[in-house]
């Protein structure tokens, strides 16, 4: 493989490096990266970009960093519970302590209530449904609440990386699993795992999803993960049974058990890594479309209850007042789209840069 | 070949009996029954405790749901797939009676995806690293990964808000006047409305088998014998479709047997956008209201299909392909 170059004894590349090197030439893929990672800055850094409660204030003396409370409820300060803030941080900041001072985000938005006029001096209250259309202070309008849109969809930002993530990550650990087994065992193993795979693709998935969620009492947004995931390994398990199958024919696999390694450790040490590559292409898919699975049920009315903002919810608000609140519709719709797209890109990239056949042809 | 055959229809059988019987227990197992579900029925309001337990002997929600399942299979193999308990149907009719509306949307998507897609794969191939091709495969791809539902949101708004130039969802403008209509005036009106649901229904899968096409035909054009056809000067369009695209219909082929369930089942959300009464929202209503054996009927429905389409790829890919034998 190492090609002889002007720069004679240089350690010939790994294969993981070399695919990273295939994968940067690829600029539609690197931009889909780059977005990706805009997004979990994004939804790491939601609270500081839009929020009602200051990133970092000064009060009686103390530093607090309020805006934690959108993290977590139980992370906000307890002392502006007790001293009955009641979320009107910069009128109460100013009332109860004259020398406070804070640090705010860069929109005085709120993605869970609607904001009222002069919370913030000089800014106008949310208006209310139809009259909320898109104006400076409310970038993307507001919803029917007057909740505004920008805020919902910056906080959003969490769900849909977190359900692309989680139900993946819980996919791929069923689907490697099974197909692993399926591959390397054989025999009566594979015949009744393949029967298996064979069994969930055959049942509609919608079926199974709003059933596991009828079943379950409060669903909250990691049931929803975790019903994307249990739902979503097929793909995955096939392909690993397919790998492991050709792999487990080579010699070096011969060579490991000649050595006296046990089965699990060739599985999962020597030839999951050897198929890594073509499995990572399913599963990157696979994200784009659990963040798409998990807007469909959103939008149908099954998505996590409030107070979770899913880019969904807002396009089946949307869809209910199509007549004449377009901007509930445009903007998650955009999200959703180059998000997918994205992913999308991500996963025709690794393939490209991993498969030996294509990258020849560059 | 026959024997094969046998035997993936036998573990066909099985497979189904799996799938029917683990529905059927999940589907029990919601919570809420037809009967105490108010959304589904205006009965549950007025229902006495004494008639509600009669109803619920009536249609055997008092026995315990492995009971019912096999009440279920003992009347499905005598080809009789129950009755709906909200809607005063047959499961039979009420399916007969939606199959149209989905197969209008169906059946004229996948018309218009091979219509198009062989064309404008044949056409990306040929133009191959121009810039207009490059364009054009990145906006199939673009349209690939922009969701259906997002979609048919953006073309009403556009098309029915904004330009007004078509309806918003239904199938005909109204119900009771449609009877009235002539032919043409029903066929224009059907027509005006199938067009948003027909749009989104299609560009998913004509940007995929575009692309399918093209990549397929990109790995036959560097076989030899496309080299020697081209030595001894045959015209390039002629290699094109007549020599590369022929060898590229083994994998087309086994596509059409993967879309068959596809063709039946419709989509859930298009169709609830739309208010398309089809398939996909027969589907969702009944498992919303727990109709069970409506639901049954309709996942037995898409599981055979999906069986049957499964092994129609296998056979398919023999027939057109005389390397693969199945022994």
């Amino acid at each position: 493989m190492a090609k002889s170059s002007g720069h004679e004894a240089k350690p010939s590349q790994g294969f993981w490096a070399e695919s990273w090197r295939y994968y940067r030439r690829n600029y539609r893929a690197m931009a889909a990266l780059a977005f990706v990672f805009a997004l979990s800055l994004i939804a790491l850094s939601a609270p500081m970009i839009v929020g009602t409660k200051p990133i970092v204030c000064k009060y009686k003396g103390n530093l607090y960093y309020p805006m934690m409370g959108y993290y977590n409820n139980r992370w906000e300060p307890s002392i502006f519970h007790q001293d009955r803030f009641r979320k009107r941080y910069p009128e109460n900041l100013k009332k109860n302590d004259p020398d406070s001072w804070a640090i705010w985000p860069l929109v005085f938005q709120d993605p869970n209530r609607r904001v009222h006029e002069d919370e913030w001096p000089g800014q106008p209250g949310n208006e209310l449904a139809e009259k909320g259309i898109p104006n400076k202070y409310n970038l993307m309008g507001t919803d029917i609440d007057g909740y505004d849109v920008f805020a919902r969809l910056v906080h959003g930002t969490k769900t849909a990386l977190l359900v692309g993530f989680v139900s993946m990550g819980i996919a791929s650990v069923i689907g490697i699993t099974v197909g692993a087994a399926a591959g390397f065992l054989g025999g009566w193993v594979d015949v009744l795992l393949s029967r298996l795979i064979e069994f969930v693709i055959c049942i509609p998935s919608l079926v199974l999803i709003l059933a596991l969620l009828a079943i379950i009492d409060q669903v909250t947004i990691w049931h929803l993960m975790a019903v994307i995931g249990a739902t979503g390994w097929t793909g995955i398990a096939r392909l690993t049974r397919a790998e492991f199958l050709k792999i487990k024919q080579l010699e070096y696999v011969t060579a490991a058990k000649a050595l006296g390694a046990g089965s699990t450790r060739i599985m999962f040490v020597h030839i999951l890594r050897n198929s890594m590559a073509p499995i990572l292409v399913p599963i990157t898919f696979g994200i784009a479309s659990a963040i798409l699975t998990e807007s469909a049920l959103s939008f149908l009315g099954f998505g996590a209850p409030p107070p979770n903002p899913s880019w969904g919810t807002l396009l089946s608000q949307g869809r209910s007042n199509i007549q004449d609140m377009w901007w509930l519709i445009v903007y998650p719709g955009l999200a959703i789209f180059f998000t997918v797209l994205a992913y999308n890109l991500i996963g025709e990239g690794i393939q490209e840069a991993t498969d030996p056949r294509t990258r020849e042809a560059k | 070949m026959l024997s094969y055959l046998i035997r993936r229809i036998l573990i066909g059988l099985l497979t189904l009996l799996f799938i029917t019987f683990f529905v059927y227990g999940l589907i029990r197992n919601m919570p809420g029954t037809p009967l105490t579900l108010e959304e589904s029925t205006n009965l549950a309001r007025e229902l006495t405790e004494e008639d509600a337990n009669r109803l619920a002997k009536h249609y055997g929600l008092d026995k315990p749901w492995y009971e019912g399942y096999s009440v279920w299979l003992s009347r499905v193999v005598q080809f009789d797939l129950g009755r709906s308990i909200p809607k005063p149907y047959t499961v039979t009719e009420l399916i007969s009676e939606r199959l149209p509306a989905t197969l209008l949307l169906s059946g004229s998507s996948l018309f218009l995806t091979y219509l198009l897609s062989i064309p404008l794969g044949l056409f990306s191939t040929a133009t191959k690293d121009s810039y207009f091709e490059r364009g054009l495969g990145l906006f199939l791809y673009m349209l690939y990964s922009l969701p259906a539902f997002v979609a048919a949101l953006y073309l009403q708004i556009l098309f029915h808000q904004k330009l007004g130039w078509l309806p918003l969802a239904n199938m005909v403008t109204d119900i009771s006047e449609f009877k009235n209509l002539t032919l043409l005036e029903k066929t224009w009106d059907v027509t005006l409305h199938s067009i948003l649901p027909v749009f989104c229904f299609t560009y998913g899968s004509l940007a995929y088998y575009t692309r399918f096409v093209k990549s397929n035909m990109i790995e036959v054009e560097q076989q030899d014998y496309i080299r020697t056809a081209k030595a001894k000067g045959v015209h390039p369009f002629k290699i094109l479709v007549v020599h590369a695209f022929r060898n590229t219909l083994v994998p087309l082929v086994t596509l059409v047997g993967l879309t068959l369930p596809a063709l039946l089942s419709g989509a859930v959300i298009l169709e609830q956008i739309f208010a398309w009464p089809g398939m996909g929202s027969l589907f969702f209503e009944s498992i919303d209201q727990r109709d069970y054996d409506t639901t049954m009927g309709l996942v037995l429905m898409f599981s055979v299909m999906t069986l049957l389409g499964q092994l129609l790829a296998d056979v398919l890919y023999a027939v057109v392909d005389p390397r693969i034998t199945y022994d």
